[in-house]
């Protein structure tokens, strides 16, 4: 089985690793849809990361999307199970990309828990973002937030909603010198200034960045989130993964949609996140009534990239013959080395820039071998 | 190993300057003009130098950990990095600038022309004002002298160049200067070089405020 994963690309290793993972935790597949009505991506069209949604009319003449948001489509569609549904998913969505204005094609897999969310299931969801990294690469880091933090505090100041986005943009750069000129500029006081700036900042190990944390909580909403984070970070302080998750309020993501704990996952050799999550009640609530909800999706689509594997040969062997000479024993002798666990391609020529460990003539109703690596 | 990317010209010599003082030198980097990357391993930094306008893009897509850049090709583009330090180099400002005796006409939609259009449109749209931009690429100053536009926006070092053609800065959008950045994911694997880099670049500029 090492052998079969080893020889797949990193996406389809990956497709194949995490949905095993997922299933021994005892997620089920959920498998979306094609084609959903549009009104309902317009309508949640700010929780999209990408605004561009493929569309057309089908043959009644509504207008149908195709796959913008897995989340959005699980949230809405999933048949609810008992207290909790637990459910996995490899798909692939359709957006516009940033860069180029086109459509993509990009494929995820992640996980989604819908239901009575308690802290117990969000140290699960955690654990389970850290193992999907360290399948991709053991050199990751999983960077934590709360949603308690810098919106509470946001909320605490009479500014413009213009001037809260500027701040927000501020502290997902980690940019405390804009902050600060932002917050003089509409008369935040100093000290509401500096735990901003503090909060931008702080990075580290959850048992060193939380109590950093819990000090600076000034408030019934961050006191409580700090609770979370100490039973978080108790549940997973035994795991040697513990080492890899990071405290860092910089991850936001939109207010309207999540709260509580959300997260961003890198590994070394990929320039952004690969992995992203979070809780987002405010949407499951928005869509479903007294159902919460958290999950996270991994961004497969550039992984190929990334890790690229060598291929160092295209076949272990090559058989070349001559179509003039037919016999019935070369598809008996090509079944028996794969039989032993060989790959084998069948040519009438070698093919221009081929590469196979060994190569075979058929002569005679027999091999010769030509070449060996 | 930290990948610097540096701008070519005028601000990168400046920056390289300060990184060399601080312990970061290269002195590779004046041997040979026409390379583009220099290294010194002893002191584990390499630097890259790209287009000032491209540094930001090297240091999204990871091709560089941090880099320096000006403030207004961060504000042009929006890249998904950190932001990390105004090094308060390359000090200029973002203006809208007009003939002398130029008087705004409010009964129509303003002609702007600029490189920075999503600077000119995000300030016009603060603004709630109508414009119509003129994108140009360089020469920026003749375009109302010869009737193209009826202002323009631009970088304004000492208005030197906007006297010489009978322009005055006529609003002033922001103050741009030098930021240093880094790239998320390399800030996430290598945030104790970049934090140790941070720490004595503060202190030196610190000490040079100090002197000034």
């Amino acid at each position: 089985m090492n052998e079969f994963l080893a020889s797949l690309s990193k996406e389809d290793s990956l497709t194949y690793e995490l949905s095993m993972l997922y299933k021994q935790w005892g997620y089920k597949e959920y498998r979306m849809a094609k084609f959903e009505e549009y009104s309902f991506y317009s309508d949640n069209r700010d929780f999209l990361s990408s605004k561009g949604i493929l569309a057309f009319n089908n043959s009644d003449g509504r207008l149908m999307a195709l796959k913008p948001d897995i989340t959005l489509s699980i949230v809405k569609n999933a048949k609810l199970s008992g207290s909790l549904t637990k459910l996995y998913y490899n798909e692939s969505v359709f957006r516009m990309t940033d860069s180029s204005m086109d459509y993509k094609e990009i494929k995820q897999t992640g996980v989604e828990i819908l239901g009575s969310v308690d802290d117990y299931l969000v140290a699960e969801v955690l654990m389970l973002a850290a193992k999907s990294l360290k399948t991709i690469d053991k050199d990751f880091v999983l960077s934590i937030s709360h949603m308690a933090f810098i919106p509470s505090l946001l909320s605490e100041l009479e500014i413009g909603e213009n001037a809260k986005k500027e701040i927000v943009d501020c502290v997902k750069s980690k940019n405390t010198h804009d902050l600060r000129t932002i917050c003089e500029k509409c008369g935040v006081s100093g000290e509401k200034t500096e735990l901003l700036a503090s909060f931008a900042q702080i990075s580290g190990k959850m048992d060193e960045a939380i109590p950093m944390l819990c000090a600076l909580s000034c408030n019934d909403e961050m006191k409580k989130a700090c609770s979370e984070l100490e039973f978080i970070c108790a549940s997973l302080k035994k795991s040697p993964l513990a080492d890899r998750l990071f405290i860092d309020l910089s991850v936001m993501n939109n207010i309207d949609y999540y709260n509580g704990i959300i997260f961003q996952g890198y590994v070394e050799k990929a320039p952004s996140a690969v992995l992203s999550g979070g809780r987002y009640d405010k949407l499951a609530g928005k869509l479903r009534e007294n159902i919460q909800a958290i999950g996270f999706a991994v961004y497969l689509d550039n992984l190929n990239l990334y890790y690229k594997k060598k291929r160092e040969y295209d076949s272990d062997i090559l058989i070349v013959f001559d179509s003039a000479e037919q016999s019935v024993s070369l598809l008996s002798l090509v079944e028996s080395f794969i039989e032993k666990g060989f790959s084998v391609r069948v040519e009438h020529s070698v093919p221009d820039g081929y590469r196979a460990k060994t190569t075979y003539m058929f002569e005679n109703g027999a091999l010769r071998e030509v070449s060996s690596c | 190993m930290l990948n610097i990317a540096l701008p070519k010209g005028r601000l990168g010599d400046k920056v390289y300057e300060l990184f060399a003082s601080i312990g970061y030198d290269c002195s590779e980097i004046y041997s040979d003009n026409r390379k583009l990357v220099f290294e010194n391993k002893e002191n584990g930094v390499r630097y890259l130098l790209v287009k000032p306008s491209d540094v930001a893009i090297y240091i999204a897509h990871g091709a560089a950990d941090i880099g320096v850049v000006g403030k207004d090709i961060l504000e042009e583009d929006s890249f998904d990095i950190y932001e990390l330090l105004d090094l308060g180099l390359g000090k200029c400002n973002m203006c809208v600038a007009a003939p002398n005796d130029y008087v705004e006409d409010f009964d129509r939609p303003l002609r702007v022309a600029t490189k920075f259009v999503n600077i000119a449109k995000n300030y016009y749209i603060s603004l709630n004002r109508e414009i119509e931009i003129i994108k140009l690429n360089g020469s920026i100053e003749i375009a109302p002298i010869l009737g193209l536009s009826d202002v323009i926006v631009d970088i304004v070092e000492s208005g030197k160049t906007l006297k010489e053609n009978n322009l005055r800065v006529y609003e002033k959008i922001m103050p741009i200067s030098a930021r240093l950045i880094a790239n998320k994911s390399s800030y996430k694997f290598k945030s104790a070089d970049i934090d140790r880099l941070m720490e004595k670049l503060k202190k030196e500029l610190a000490k040079n405020d100090k002197n000034n």
